[in-house]
């Protein structure tokens, strides 16, 4: 047995599907809530953490929480298939088992976003560790200023949390803005990438903060637009990804530079990704 | 100073010390090859296995620190969704290692204790004793650099005792309390020494820090990896495209800590494994979605001399490079740390 | 706790590299370099370095499976072998013995690929027994046999170090035998050592070539000729070597008369500078190493590429010295062996030849039996044919995968299909084991003493560090119950190093190869009394056969040119982190992250054309079949050419191979055959 103190931070905990809703084309959201009592009661996090989330005998796997802390008893992933332990988590329905551990990394800053404009940037199922704060802002909407969100997709298809959007664009103070690179028929939104939305709307740095999360090459045009409107480095949140095993700063695989994304991210302000070294490709 | 013990007391004292440790210590296998392993209970197997026993200056391949973060190792079981955890313990006599190897355990334990505790690392280092002997000429002759990074071939501190070669005896340093317990536990097999051994243990370390030929500077290079837009991206590129990727540089590092994680399993039973990786490699930061940010075959060279030289050094104030050589004396294709470091300190082109 | 490290021989490639398997509690923990060995010096590749973790698997195969109404049900030993031996029987007696076929590995010890011969001969009467040899350097062992008078690498490994030419060509080095490739590297870096390259890939030595030949496929025997024709014409051949040690100069010098540069370049697409320059700096370097593999042999001309390399090398004097040579590198781990130890339809152990009535004599004195078969057998194509006509109606196949590693799969799927009776016996339910009636599960490399030999000839141990898993057994264990079990009472051993005994009295190149003497690091063949200190290099003086025989060969198209409507040639091959049909490698965590999916390399301005991006799955079709499979744009292919890493079940390149053999060798065309590529 270990004769270390604190509890082995590998071993995961069983928890139930409750709930799968199919997201997009590719990406769906499970519910799930751990099957001890007392664990599913007690367990706390912030928004912005990610768990590490198993099936036994096919693998662990990071991801980002979606569900607001400020909705207590259950967690919800929103997950795409696209490796062989996220291919296999798709293949689950409710009733069935996952094994999680976390959560890890750090969150966003939600103090220091009070009493703030708020812009949500997201790309793809880069919505998704949004979502967990925008809940949570919502859950809690006097205590920050206008919210505008940002959201873009490949197609209409791709766009998750359909039904959400829907119930925060009727949120007062709170604007959703939508765009696709290839529209559907009935597409009744703009067209292009997200940096599209600047011609449709106002994207000011006033007392503003702006939370993007998306791919690479997305963020990369989108934070390029927000300098050009006039946004401060501090001003600019981000979430980064890396191929990541552990979660808990040991396994070295989401190191930049000096840093582990794990634990000294995933949130990151865009202060602090300009001065990472060109050379690790961060944005 | 005030011990000393005779080499012929060795194996009695390691006999000893086998009821109470797993007494690891350098044995020589068939062709000459040495690897550190524990010394097996059963008294037949104990004999044959001390009469193997190399405690000279032998090149072990591998590093101590698979003793406590193996190459593979199992983190838990599962059956039908029931999981058992598998975690070693038990108490270690490390006898024989080198200066280097200690350095770069110490510095392990600092990295697993960091933050989130590793538990099995933790757990299987927890209970040990570290004895030293130090070097009095380099087990790997022209790869080792331990003079130039300031790690031996003598160890200053961190271990318990610490033996130093005088011919027939070792004289003994002690290093910790536990170091102390053992020398007085054990007290029948050391000798109280006679004469000057101050001058003696001196005169023998000035003359083993002169046979480590290799002479770098290494402080020099801490320094520019300090700045390091000093680096031309030209000397990486010429590493990257050399480089053949086996992972022997990482593998055999005492500081490499990395490790990739996947389930070995059969239907609803199985282990959950982990296992050493290496930087060096192009699935090391390989995303799910296929994109890599680092891509280039220079840039997975560059991380590992930044990781070592940089940002260790920035973090913990040790230097991630311990000088044992072993990179360059298991690289099939030449490439080691120290010629790394000669070529950005003396600006030529050494590989 | 134990712990413990075995000293064993790496169980992937040729080079045969000395490793410490760790042991703890019965699992494999660990897989360490041997510092002293004389290949590994303290190194080995990233498959060498993680060999221990597949033995892990819990996909082993644990017990023996026998087939039951469409599935398979767990067997005791007892019920399968018995199964075996009575159909096998049946099959004989019904049939003739030649009904019965056997595939042997290269991937098992010597002992065993003895033991494999000895059970199909001895006690099946039947010479019908192959093993992927047949797939690899069948044309060499012809081709060299023929000119040198011995199938195998003049060389030794450490002889690179030495060398100041090297000159290979249809050999990826630095992937397939990664220690002999660092070799070549740190030669090439540090001793400024020329470098010739012939390959028509781009590969990783490229970067490193002082010439750079890139042949049109299958055009070997134009440009091997055009060479020799340069360094005749330049007066730089070795006249006195050629008087001395070889026959047969005349013929060759005739023959080569009309290849000039021109006619090459015309052929091969090689320019002629670069032809001319590639002769000279091989005529006039005195050490320097011909250095080739499957690209030369896998041909239907493979015997004739072999042989022009024989011819140049002798040409030059470049053979029967340290650092000079003509160099095969064997795939398989024992490939070199199983050869050796006559799990070849026409040999004996020690290529004595099953034609020839004293060997036979001589066998049948020592093995106890009457009547071994005088006809050569067939070979492993031939085999998996004569199954799908019926002819063949019992098969045992030791560790092989011919579904995926034979050329054209559908008509080897059809064939495994139509079996009558398929026993396999392996470590992993294999594609191919899929469709047995029996399986039997042996022991990996890690769990059974025995022997390799490695690409120079090294007969080196081989430990067991745990036990099998389950009721597994060493594969030299089952073959003599199941010998047993067919009446014969010649096969009982208690250790391998009996049957090692009994193979030094009955094969001469490893006479001198007892157990003590193999230790630490093993002897090199020829070794023919326990006195003989091995043989580093051969051809020492003089050839095995006396004199060199030089062999001219026209150069021949290959057998499927391409034309319009398929206009690309493919060509296959493996990568530095995958094994072959990839049983062990899938089951290797570090090397299946690295190289995860199958892929068509095709030139970026093939790709433009056809509209084809980075990674966009494409339909590549030949006349057998067709795949689905993502494109790599790069160009290490030239213009109208693919590759395809044939380790793949998931598109597997021998779906499109043409199954035309080199009508010597027997050996089919992998690198040559004509697909069209499609974007999907």
């Amino acid at each position: 047995m270990c004769t270390c103190n604190k509890k082995n931070e590998y071993i995961p905990y069983p928890a139930k599907i409750e709930s799968v809703k199919k997201e997009s084309f590719d990406t769906k959201t499970f519910r799930v809530r751990f099957t001890d009592k007392n664990l599913a009661e007690s367990f706390q996090y912030k928004q912005g953490q990610f768990m590490e989330v198993s099936i036994l005998g096919v693998g662990e796997a990071p991801i980002s929480i979606t569900s607001s802390p400020s909705r207590k008893g259950f967690l919800e992933f929103n997950i795409r298939a696209t490796g062989k332990v996220t291919d296999a988590i798709h293949a689950l329905k409710k009733g069935d088992a996952l094994y999680l551990r976390g959560p890890y990394g750090n969150s966003f800053p939600l103090e220091e976003l009070k009493g703030k404009n708020l812009y949500f940037i997201a790309g793809g199922i880069g919505l998704a560790p949004l979502r967990s704060l925008i809940n949570m802002v919502m859950d809690n909407r006097d205590d920050f200023k206008h919210v505008k969100i940002l959201y873009g997709a490949k197609t209409p298809a791709d766009m998750c949390f359909a039904d959400e959007l829907e119930v925060w664009k009727k949120i007062p103070d709170t604007e959703v803005w939508l765009t696709v690179d290839k529209p559907c028929d009935a597409w009744g939104c703009s067209i292009g990438v997200v940096t599209e939305l600047w011609k449709e709307t106002d994207v000011h740095p006033e007392n503003a903060v702006a939370i993007v999360c998306g791919p690479a090459i997305m963020i990369k045009f989108v934070t390029l637009a927000l300098k050009k409107s006039g946004f401060a480095g501090k001003d600019i949140i981000m979430t980064l990804e890396r191929y990541m095993k552990c979660g808990i700063g040991k396994c070295g695989h989401c190191n930049i530079a000096g840093k582990f994304v794990c634990t000294d991210g995933p949130v990151f302000s865009y202060e602090q990704v300009k001065a990472f070294p060109e050379k690790e490709h961060v944005i | 100073m005030s011990k000393m013990i005779e080499k012929k007391k060795i194996k009695g004292l390691l006999k000893e010390a086998v009821k109470q440790w797993h007494t690891y210590v350098p044995q020589k296998h068939i062709g000459g090859d040495v690897l550190i392993a524990p010394l097996p209970e059963e008294a037949k197997e104990l004999e044959a296995a001390l009469d193997n026993i190399s405690l000279a200056d032998d090149d072990l391949v591998i590093s101590p620190k698979d003793i406590f973060f193996p190459q593979l190792e199992t983190m838990f079981k599962f059956k039908k969704g029931e999981i058992a955890e598998t975690v070693e313990s038990s108490p270690k006599l490390l006898f024989g290692i080198k200066s280097c190897d200690l350095k770069g355990i110490l510095f392990a334990d600092e990295f697993f204790k960091r933050d989130f505790e590793d538990a099995y690392y933790l757990s299987r280092a927890n209970e040990r004793l570290i004895v030293v002997i130090g070097c009095i000429n380099p087990p790997r002759p022209g790869a080792c650099f331990c003079t130039s990074a300031k790690t031996g071939p003598f160890a200053e501190k961190g271990f318990d005792l610490q033996l130093v070669d005088n011919g027939e005896s070792y004289f003994v340093e002690t290093g910790s309390e536990k170091g102390e317990e053992f020398v007085a536990k054990y007290s029948g097999f050391f000798q109280d020494e006679s004469g000057d051994a101050e001058k003696a243990v001196n005169s023998i370390k000035a003359k083993a820090e002169k046979a480590v030929e290799l002479k770098i500077e290494f402080q020099k290079a801490l320094d520019l990896m300090a700045n390091d837009d000093f680096i031309p991206e030209e000397k990486y590129k010429r590493i990257g495209e050399r480089c053949v990727y086996c992972g022997a540089c990482v593998y055999t590092c005492p500081t490499c800590t990395c490790f990739n994680v996947f389930d070995n399993a059969k239907g609803d039973e199985g282990t959950r494994v982990r296992i050493w990786d290496a930087c060096i490699f192009e699935g090391y930061t390989r995303e799910a979605s296929g994109h890599n940010p680092r891509n280039q075959k220079w840039l997975m060279a560059c991380r590992r001399y930044e990781h070592k030289l940089k940002y260790d050094k920035a973090k913990t104030n040790m230097s991630g490079c311990v000088g044992c050589g072993r990179c360059l004396a298991s690289c099939p294709v030449d490439i080691g740390m120290s010629k790394f470091v000669q070529e950005i300190t003396e600006d030529k082109k050494i590989m | 706790m134990s712990l413990k490290h075995v000293l064993t021989t790496c169980i992937y490639c040729g080079c045969g590299c000395g490793l410490y398997l760790t042991e703890n509690d019965g699992v494999l923990t660990g897989a360490y370099p041997s510092v002293k060995h004389p290949v590994s010096k303290g190194s080995l590749c990233v498959k060498g370095w993680n060999s221990h973790e597949f033995v892990n698997h819990m996909d082993r195969l644990t017990h023996p499976l026998i087939r039951e109404k469409g599935s398979f049900r767990k067997a005791t030993w007892e019920e399968a072998i018995a199964l075996i031996a009575k159909r096998f029987k049946g099959f004989m007696k019904e049939s003739g013995s030649d009904s019965l076929a056997f595939l042997s590995s290269a991937k098992t010890t010597n002992e065993e690929n003895f033991l494999m011969m000895k059970l199909a001969r001895a006690v099946f009467k039947t010479n019908n027994i192959d093993h992927c040899a047949r797939l690899c350097h069948a044309s060499t062992v012809a081709g060299l046999a023929a000119t040198f008078g011995s199938g195998a690498m003049t060389n030794s490994i450490n002889e690179f170090e030495e060398a100041d030419c090297f000159f290979i060509t249809g050999s990826d080095t630095t992937a397939q035998h990664p220690l002999i490739g660092s070799r070549i590297i740190n030669s090439v870096l540090n001793r400024s050592a020329k470098l010739i390259i012939a390959d028509p890939r781009k590969i990783e030595l490229s970067k490193y070539a002082t010439v750079n030949l890139r042949q049109k496929n299958g055009t070997d025997v134009a440009w091997i000729n055009g060479m020799m024709h340069v360094i005749i014409k330049e007066g730089l051949e070795d006249k006195e070597y050629i008087k001395e040690r070889t026959e047969g100069y005349e013929q060759l010098q005739e023959l080569v008369k009309k290849y000039t540069p021109e006619y090459v370049e015309a052929l091969t697409t090689i320019p002629k500078e670069d032809l001319i320059k590639a002769a000279r700096i091989y005529a006039t370097t005195k050490k320097a190493m011909i250095v080739y593999a499957m690209g030369i042999t896998q041909h239907t001309t493979g015997v004739d590429n072999v042989k022009s390399l024989a011819n140049l090398a002798m040409l030059t004097g470049h053979v029967g010295f340290p650092s000079a040579g003509v160099n095969p590198l064997r795939g398989q781990n024992n490939v070199q062996g199983a050869c050796d130890l006559g799990a070849l339809s026409n040999v004996y152990s020690g290529y004595q030849s099953v034609t020839d009535e004293n060997s036979r004599l001589k066998f049948e004195k020592a093995w106890n039996v009457n009547g071994l078969p005088g006809n050569v057998g067939l070979t492993v194509t031939e085999i998996i044919s004569a199954l799908g006509e019926g002819k063949v109606r019992g098969l045992y196949i030791m560790g092989e995968n011919p579904m995926i590693s034979d050329p054209d799969q559908n008509h080897v799927r059809k064939c495994l299909e139509k079996a009558e009776f398929l026993v396999v016996q392996d470590i992993f339910m294999t594609d191919t084991a899929v469709f047995a009636d029996v399986i039997l599960p042996g022991a990996s490399f890690a769990e059974k003493d025995g022997t390799f030999t490695n690409t120079e000839r090294r007969c080196e141990r081989v430990r067991k560090a745990v036990n099998p898993p389950g009721e597994a057994k060493a594969d030299w264990e089952i073959l003599c119950e199941v010998a047993r079990a067919g009446g014969y009472t010649g096969m009982s051993y208690k250790h391998p190093s009996e049957i090692m005994e009994e193979i030094r009295t009955l094969t001469p190149i490893y006479g001198g190869m007892s157990y003590e003497r193999l230790d630490p690091y093993g002897l090199q063949w020829p070794c023919p009394t326990l006195e003989h200190p091995g043989t580093p290099y051969l051809h020492k003086d003089k050839f095995s056969k006396g004199k060199g025989t030089f062999m001219p060969r026209p150069f021949l198209e290959p057998k499927e040119p391409t034309d319009e409507e398929f206009n690309f040639i493919l060509s296959t091959g493996r990568i530095y982190w995958h094994w072959h049909t990839r049983t062990l490698t899938e089951r290797t965590s570090t090397l299946e992250r690295e190289a995860p999916a199958p892929y068509v390399e095709i030139h970026p301005e093939d790709a433009a054309e056809l509209g084809i991006r980075n990674k966009e799955k494409v339909r590549v079709i030949s006349r057998r079949g067709q795949i689905e499979i993502q494109a790599l744009i790069t160009e290490k292919v030239v213009r109208k050419s693919c590759f395809i890493p044939f380790h793949y079940r998931e598109a597997a390149a021998n779906v499109l191979t043409i199954n035309a053999v080199d009508p010597i060798a027997k050996i089919p065309e992998y690198k040559v055959c004509a697909v069209k590529v499609e974007k999907i």
